[in-house]
């Protein structure tokens, strides 16, 4: 179950939603750090994050800063769960928050939610460390990689809300294709790392995947 | 490809199972078809909440000091978005000089876009360039299906003259052979299944008796870099006489 620190910590009502909200609470240099505020509805999330965005494009560094200040912790972690080392989790961060800035032009409001495109470009960011570099290495011994693995998986599992469609439908898959296509997305696995995790055939562990995502699909559709 | 394979190329992408070659073809496909482009954000958007369970961490210290002096070396070598006052680095911005930014901003690239527009019809208006040749290529039943007209600076306009349906996965992408004798060369890609004026360097000045052809490829164009789809129509060029 999520805790409220889970939520997005932004945008008091009472200060206002502003343009470019300023940011709270943070440190001498900028850098985030918790915000006493909880109660946010998504819409004001999702208006917030569209309108840090357009402003970015407008050349104003503070919106990215907002921007950084509501959703870099979050983003911290996702890259920590998928690259497993501090130092690259905030290069990949940073490089994240380099792109958005230099993309921000590109953002189309219809063609799809804020924040679904700011994690796009970090989730790529990851990928792209994870698949073409060699510098991401296992911190430690295999069994130790492969047990934390499991762990972070259920994690996120139980974290779904209960009532979210997404837990509801990954309950429908059976445990194997659920982890799967679980470490695929959270852990940024491929299909041989996944393979080789489960000890199973690259072509069954393909086979699978597809399964389940077109069962996935369209039990959310 | 049919709509299953999209549907399982989407997810896979939105996942992270696919490889560069076929993100790169599904970006093609989006930028394209933005039906195709609203289907990937669906898949991405039913999965973000996954991002939501990872832990809210604190970012380091001094992690906005260094993407602000990573953003002011970006700006040292490529131009702002948008024009800058200098004072954008001081520290306290009233939110209202924020505001007068962004309202300058949007009001001088909104007086540029409209200039530019402006100089553009003109342009068009004034200056249509005249072809060198002119083909009208024939579908098999000897219907016209488009007019080709080529420009000495191998500026080609293309003006369909019947709508085609071209399936999700498809594009019409257009050919010419400059040599009478060597290989069929791309012109482009008709992305959005519309009339289209293409340009692309390095090739001699259209000559009569040069054919032209429109095939239908893969979404992204021919894998081959030759014409490998069935032939939607072709022709061989003539002079205009004027």
């Amino acid at each position: 179950m999520r805790d409220t620190a889970h939520r997005d910590p932004f945008c008091n009502p009472a200060q206002g939603c502003g343009l470019t909200p300023k940011p709270k609470a943070t440190s001498s240099d900028g850098t985030a750090v918790a915000s006493g505020c909880r109660e946010t509805r998504a819409d004001d999330v999702v208006t917030d994050h569209a309108t840090w965005i357009k402003a970015c494009a407008a050349g104003d560094k503070s919106a990215l800063q907002a921007l950084m200040t509501a959703e870099g912790g979050r983003m911290f972690g996702v890259a920590q769960r998928m690259l497993r080392r501090i130092d690259l989790a905030e290069d990949a961060v940073q490089d994240a928050f380099v792109l958005i800035w230099k993309r921000s032009h590109q953002f189309d409001p219809s063609r799809g939610s804020a924040r679904g495109w700011v994690y796009t470009i970090l989730r790529n960011r990851c990928l792209t460390m994870l698949r073409n570099e060699d510098r991401v290495q296992p911190i430690g011994p295999e069994a130790m990689e492969s047990a934390i693995n499991d762990q972070d998986l259920d994690t996120a599992f139980d974290r779904l809300d209960q009532t979210d469609d997404l837990r509801r439908c990954l309950e429908r898959l059976d445990l194997q294709t659920r982890r799967a296509i679980l470490s695929s997305y959270v852990l940024g696995h491929s299909h041989g790392e996944i393979a080789g995790r489960m000890a199973a055939p690259l072509g069954s562990v393909k086979s699978w995947v597809r399964r389940g995502l077109t069962k996935l699909r369209e039990c959310l559709s | 490809m049919t709509d299953r394979s999209l549907d399982l190329l989407i997810d896979e992408v939105a996942l992270g199972l696919a490889d560069d070659a076929d993100i790169a073809r599904l970006d093609r496909m989006a930028q394209a078809d933005p039906a195709i482009a609203a289907r990937l954000d669906q898949a991405r958007q039913r999965l973000l909440a996954l991002d939501d369970t990872a832990d809210a961490l604190p970012l380091p210290e001094g992690f906005w000091s260094r993407l602000e002096a990573r953003l002011d070396a970006e700006e040292a070598t490529t131009p702002p978005a948008a024009p800058q006052p200098a004072q954008q680095n001081v520290v306290e911005l009233s939110s209202i000089r924020n505001a007068m930014h962004r309202w300058r901003a949007t009001a001088v690239a909104g007086m540029a876009a409209a200039l530019m527009l402006g100089v553009m019809l003109a342009w068009v208006a004034l200056s249509r360039p005249e072809p060198a040749v002119i083909a009208v290529l024939l579908n098999d039943a000897g219907e016209a299906i488009a007019l080709v007209e080529g420009l000495p600076d191998n500026t080609t306009r293309i003006t369909l003259l019947e709508r085609q349906n071209v399936a999700a996965d498809q594009v019409m992408q257009v050919w010419t052979k400059p040599e009478e004798d060597g290989p069929p060369v791309s012109l482009g890609l008709l992305s959005t299944g519309r009339s289209s004026t293409l340009t692309i360097d390095g090739l001699p000045t259209p000559r009569p008796q040069q054919l032209y052809e429109i095939t239908f490829e893969p979404a992204g164009g021919s894998p081959t870099q030759l014409p490998t789809g069935p032939i939607l129509g072709k022709g061989l060029a003539k002079e205009p006489v004027t």
